[in-house]
């Protein structure tokens, strides 16, 4: 048993056991973060804004159309809405109830998420800026992770009619976002080649590089 | 139990051995061999280990113990469990946050970058700068192709700004005799100062350097309204005072001339380095440029002529060039005025001494600007009274007043006056000034007198200094107060008569700093910020003088987005030309005695006066001619050094032959320079530069870049005197001795010569032509004069690669480059090159990817002179490329649009593409090359990768800049166009020596410019194909193409 050749045999067979192994259970290799789904510090639901309320993407990821970064939106523009919208109606109504039974006026219902939103904002439950208080951004989770020695541009793949759930999965009925995809660089070379032979979605032909220097630079 | 290893080859050994250490073959532990028993004893031994292993850490000592006795069973189980114990460990990525603004800034989306137009305040010239922001910090610095000074271009100190923005060595909060204090104890310490002077009547001096700010001189003047007997001297470190008063003499008002170089058909630069330091630099360089394009029949190609004592930038580009000691240069401009007059039929008084030069040229010089008449000019940098009144007066003859020199609209960008700050000086040890105020000027370290400056400062009561760092001036002064940077303040700015730049602030100001202007408006209790004090000069001196019917609120709105404002030039006061003040101007001829040499003293294009010398850029930017970095030298001309038995590296002591003055700092052979002259660049030895201590790769062989308490090269200003109410900066007499010590220059270039050595070089090919040049007689009759096609041979590589789109390449034009070095510090800036330190330089690993080659060639005739030529080179993406077949991880590779792309994270560093680079263009991260102050790093550019150890980088063709185009083009639905996508070198050129563009549209300039008979390419023998196309050098001169030899 200790012959070298059954031991190198032995290793070979091994590591494709592994390799099968890792393939055939569709185990992510260290470095793929598919099914990444952190938890963020406000529970911000895309399935209820971009699903139910069917919200548009570009509506607050700006940049995906125009830059590099998709970006994630200011606390400005959660505001635009929830300036007003501070808790679920039916909270609302409830206390509206409440106020008229017991024949006070009706206090300003905050919702605790929202509540995040709001004293990030330096904002009291009734919407007015607290003296003293200086607005600080929310420190979001970042999901889709690439590293620092690639470059990927939003703009390029937006411009080329790909929707945001080819690559995002399903996001509208996230309630919590979840990596949907490798974002392995195979898996990228692999939609580039796909769509060189196949065409963009609307019919015209794909430019989609394959040069090394596209991404890394 | 003991687990002894068992080597055995054969049963019977086996039991010898079992039998005499008295085991039996059933002991566990020991494997029998028999294939009958060897399943059933390897189980028992497994147990064994098992049970080993089970009790724990114990058991693992044993293992350790008897390490000998370890089994590879044992080890590999040992090793399996460390396995399981590290992926176990394994995770993910230590999570990132992605933080966007609490409130989103108007215009600005992550990852698209805005871009302010403001003005640079490198120095006084007032270049037009475009900045590119990212967020909310600028980022990169580009010229503003419309401005009227500037056309687009910006100089090496200009690019090296955006690292003086970020650094942490800046001055953040006032002090009070070295404490920190508020502003509004300043306020109240300084308002009841000077309210104390006023009413005691005593004097009150502002200091500065030139101003060109029309807020600043107004709230100057203001200020100085308020104090009966104040006054505002202005002095330059480089000073153009006499020139300043030669014009004064003549023309009755002391006016800086604006030269006008574009309309010039024949140019003498008489000491001036008007392409590299002088004045205004980048507008002259655009302006010679202008007049050598080489277009039409006969070829657009100026005669420039260069009389001067060091090689100075601009000599080593003239077509013809003089070594006149500084002594001589004052006979030299009379012989020329008598010339001059002679042909122009005007008189002159004929001078008694020899002319310096020989006769024949003189006289040709003389010839050609007489019948240039209106279109020559003679542009002097120096600082003698009567040498510069003698050029005005050739001036005058030669018709260049109102051609080619504009005194109806006239520079301001030297405004001093050296024999003021003399009297000043003198005044303060009288004790007769109760308050000075310095603001942004460092007299003490560039000034002559400036010791006595400092000792002076003693007894002054009340000392207050406005300064961006402390400096040697600062540490005098009792009040010390934090200016900004010219990216963190409004500004306005009239560097030229016609031309109002304005600044606009592009980031938050670092700490609390405050504009000369501002501290004077709180002083003179009528606080105020800075853009109401601007906009309200503005409103009310400049705004009436633009014409046109805008009202001033959208004029300003106006003139801020676009960088700059076209007025109504006021007018300069010049009167008719007095020519008897001039006609008495006779300077001497003078000559050092024997055994002493003749002192030269000038800036270099990275230092200038020494105001940059906390920029490591720029420290390591080198000198174009020299190619020395981190510090200065003595130069000395080849015979010179011969005859003194010296050689480079020579530590040398340099003493004036009175005064007592001396330095002690390396000897640099320089060809080019006159004999019996030593040249040393000003602004080194600054205070605080030991601060590059750290600078550079902490390893065992390291030797820093400056010890503590030092500071990187010589302050030799201590050497400057007036002379005849001017300050002197050649001839002073000096020795020159050897020391005995030794120090390694740290050049970045060690050669000269484009000869290979004779006994490695192929026959016929004893000299490399890298750089070829050829005359404009030749060229007049063949444009591909001078460049023979090379012999290449048959061809490997099929031409199958398809390049749809794009294909970029570049062509670099030999006759517009001037060796600036722009293009070096606009590539660091763009791509993240980190600074590698003195010694890392001297080892040849800098990291510059682009890099000045400069060449010389002898003069035949002329023994002591030379022919210099500058040559950028860079990767030249070269389509057969060395690089890309050796490769073994296949790091670098060729690209679809023609580029040679490096993948720095697939590189192992295994160096062998620097090796097979013919261009020695590739450059490695030996280290990794942090800079010590951890702000600098604001001023990396986030669309380009930081490099770590390990790593091979090179030139890219800004390939970040080239997406960015591609993927904007095809966002707004148009096609690429030529000019979209420019790389930083090109961009920044102040000569537009750099054309970058795509191939394959023929409509394209470089496309173009590589279809010019002139094109050639580096070792095109090689095969290689480069996909970079130089064209050759045309010297305005007679004679055949280019035949001598480079030595």
């Amino acid at each position: 048993m200790r012959h070298p050749t059954v031991l190198a045999l032995l290793a070979v067979l091994l590591i494709l056991v592994l390799v099968v192994v890792v393939q055939g259970a569709g185990t992510p290799l260290p470095g793929n973060d598919i099914g990444y789904e952190p938890d963020q510090p406000i529970l911000f639901s895309h399935q209820m804004h971009a699903g139910e309320l069917s919200i548009d993407c570009h509506y607050c990821h700006v940049g995906a159309e125009r830059s590099r970064h998709a970006g994630i939106p200011s606390e400005q523009i959660c505001m635009n809405c929830h300036r007003f919208v501070a808790a679920p109606l039916a909270s609302v109504r409830e206390e509206e109830a409440a106020a008229t039974k017991e024949g006070r006026p009706v206090r300003p219902v905050l919702s605790p998420e929202i509540g995040k939103l709001y004293r990030a904002q330096g904002l009291g439950s009734d919407g007015k800026p607290l003296p003293g208080a200086v607005p600080e951004p929310v420190r979001w989770v970042k999901v889709h992770n690439l590293p620092d020695f690639a470059f990927f541009d939003h703009r390029s793949h937006v411009g080329a009619g790909f929707a945001c759930a080819t690559c995002h999965g399903p996001v509208d009925a996230m309630a919590r976002v979840r990596q949907f995809s490798d974002l392995t660089m195979g898996w990228c070379v692999n939609c580039h080649r796909a769509s060189n032979l196949s065409g963009l979605p609307d019919g015209r032909p794909a430019a989609a590089s394959t040069d090394c220097s596209t991404c890394h630079y | 139990m003991t687990h002894s290893p068992l080597r055995w080859t054969s049963l019977a050994e086996r039991d010898a051995m079992l039998a005499a250490a008295g085991a039996t073959s059933r002991d566990p532990g020991m494997a029998a061999p028999s294939a009958a028993t060897a399943h059933e004893d390897h189980a028992h031994a497994h147990d064994d280990v098992r049970t080993e292993a089970s009790s724990g850490p114990a058991a693992l000592d044993a293992l350790g113990s008897a390490a000998s006795d370890v089994s590879r069973r044992t080890f590999l189980a040992a090793a399996g469990f460390s396995l399981a114990g590290v992926l176990a460990g394994c995770g993910r990525a230590p999570t990132q946050s992605a933080v966007p603004g609490s409130t989103q800034p108007e215009e600005t989306i992550a990852g698209i970058s805005t871009w302010y137009a403001t003005t640079c305040g490198g120095c006084a010239a007032g270049c037009g700068l475009i900045v590119r922001c990212r967020d909310g910090r600028p980022v990169k610095i580009e010229g503003l192709p419309a401005h009227p000074i500037s056309h687009g271009g910006v100089c090496a100190v200009g690019q090296a700004q955006l690292l003086s923005l970020y650094d942490s060595r800046r001055l953040r909060r006032p002090t009070i005799e070295g404490k920190e204090s508020a502003w509004k104890d300043v306020d109240a310490r300084v308002v009841g100062a000077l309210t104390g002077v006023r009413s005691a009547g005593g004097a009150v001096r502002v200091l500065t350097g030139t101003v060109t700010s029309p807020s600043t001189l107004a709230a100057i003047s203001g200020f100085l309204d308020a104090h009966p007997g104040g006054r505002h001297v202005v002095y330059d470190a480089l000073s153009a005072s006499a020139l300043l008063d030669a014009h004064e003499a003549a023309f009755g008002a002391r006016i800086l001339p604006r030269f006008r170089l574009e309309r010039a058909t024949v140019i003498l630069g008489l000491e001036a380095d008007f392409l590299g330091t002088w004045i205004s630099p980048v507008e002259l360089t655009h302006g010679w440029r202008a007049g050598r394009t080489l277009e039409g029949v006969p070829p657009k190609l100026s005669f420039h002529a260069q009389v001067e004592s060091a090689l100075s930038l601009t000599g080593s580009n003239a077509d013809r060039r003089f070594r006149v000691a500084p002594g001589q240069l004052g006979s030299f401009v009379a012989h020329l005025a008598a010339r001059v007059a002679a042909k122009a039929a005007t008189s002159a008084p004929a001078p008694a001494d020899p002319s310096p030069v020989p006769v024949e040229a003189l006289d040709d010089l003389a010839g050609r600007l007489v019948r240039a008449r209106g279109a020559s000019v003679v542009l002097c940098g120096s600082n003698d009274l009567d040498v510069q009144r003698l050029v005005v007066a050739v001036n005058q003859a030669i018709g260049a007043y109102g051609a080619t020199i504009d005194l109806s609209a006239p520079s301001f960008q030297r405004a001093g006056d050296d024999a003021a700050l003399a009297a000043l000086i003198d005044e303060m040890e009288a004790g007769n000034v109760a308050a000075l105020l310095v603001a942004g000027c460092n007299p003490v370290a560039d000034a002559a007198d400036g010791v006595r400056l400092a000792a002076a400062l003693a007894r002054v009561p009340t000392r207050i200094g406005l300064a961006e760092r402390a400096d040697e001036t600062t540490a005098g002064l009792s009040v010390v107060l934090p200016a900004p940077h010219a990216f963190e303040a409004w500004d306005d700015a009239e560097p030229v008569a016609g031309v109002l730049c304005v600044s606009q602030p592009l980031i938050r100001p670092f700490g609390e700093p405050r504009t000369l202007r501002e501290c004077l408006a709180a002083w003179a209790g009528k606080p105020a910020s800075d853009p109401a004090l601007v906009r309200a000069t503005f409103a009310k001196d400049v705004a009436p003088r633009a014409g046109g019917t805008t009202t001033p609120e959208r004029l300003w709105r106006q003139t801020v987005r676009e960088g700059f404002l076209a007025l109504r030039p006021r007018p300069s006061g010049a009167k008719a030309y007095d020519a008897v003040s001039v006609a008495s101007a006779s300077p001497r001829a003078t000559a050092p005695a024997a055994g002493r040499l003749a002192l030269v003293l000038g800036p270099t294009v990275g230092m200038l006066d020494g105001r940059h010398a906390q920029n490591p850029w720029l420290q390591e930017l080198p000198d174009p001619i020299t190619k020395l970095t981190w510090g200065n030298a003595a130069s000395v001309s080849p015979a010179t050094a011969g005859a003194a038995n010296l050689s480079d590296g020579d530590v040398v002591r340099v003493a004036a032959a009175e005064g007592g003055v001396f330095i002690e700092l390396p000897l640099l052979v320089q060809a080019g320079l006159a004999d019996g002259v030593v040249a040393i660049p000003l602004g080194y030895g600054r205070l605080g530069t030991d601060r590059f201590a750290g600078v550079g790769p902490a390893w065992i062989e390291a030797r820093p870049t400056v010890r503590k308490g030092e500071s990187v090269g010589r302050n030799v200003s201590g050497f400057l005197r007036l002379v005849g109410g001017a300050v002197a900066y050649a001839g002073r007499e000096v020795t020159v001795t050897r020391t005995g010590a030794r120090d390694a220059l740290s050049l970045s270039q060690t050669w000269g010569s484009q000869d290979l050595p004779k006994a490695l070089a192929p026959r016929g090919h004893e000299r490399r032509d890298a750089v070829r040049e050829t005359t404009l007689a030749a060229f007049s009759t063949d444009p591909a004069a001078g460049n023979e096609a090379p012999h290449v041979g048959a061809d490997l590589w099929s031409r199958d690669h398809a390049t749809p789109g794009a294909r970029w390449g570049m062509a670099i034009d030999l006759g517009a480059c001037t060796g600036c070095s722009a293009c070096v510090v606009a590539c660091q800036s763009e791509n993240n090159v980190p600074v590698v330190g003195k010694d890392e330089v001297r080892r040849r690993r800098d990291m510059a990817w682009l890099r000045i080659d400069r060449y010389y060639a002898d003069v035949p005739g002329s023994p002591g002179d030379v022919d210099v030529v500058h040559q950028p080179m860079l990767c030249q993406h070269c389509e057969n490329a060395p690089c890309e077949t050796v490769c073994p991880v296949l790091a670098t590779v060729h690209s679809a649009d023609g580029l040679n792309a490096q993948v720095y994270n697939r590189c192992v560093g295994t160096r062998y593409c620097a090796n097979n680079c013919p261009y020695k263009v590739r450059r490695f991260n030996w280290f990794d090359y942090a800079s010590p102050d951890s702000l600098a790093d604001l001023a990396l550019n986030p669309d380009v990768t930081v490099r770590s150890r390990g790593v091979m980088e090179k030139c890219s063709f800004c390939v970040q800049r080239l997406h960015e185009a591609r993927a904007e083009a095809k966002r707004a639905g148009r096609p690429l166009a030529d000019g979209d996508a420019r790389t930083a070198c090109q961009q920044s050129c102040p000569a537009q020596a750099i054309v970058f563009g795509d191939l394959n549209d023929p409509k394209s300039r470089v496309a173009a410019l590589l279809r010019d008979p002139r094109r050639y390419r580096v070792l095109e023998e090689l095969n290689v194909r480069p996909s970079v196309g130089y064209l050759t050098k045309v010297r305005h001169r007679d004679g055949p193409a280019k035949g001598a030899s480079h030595d």
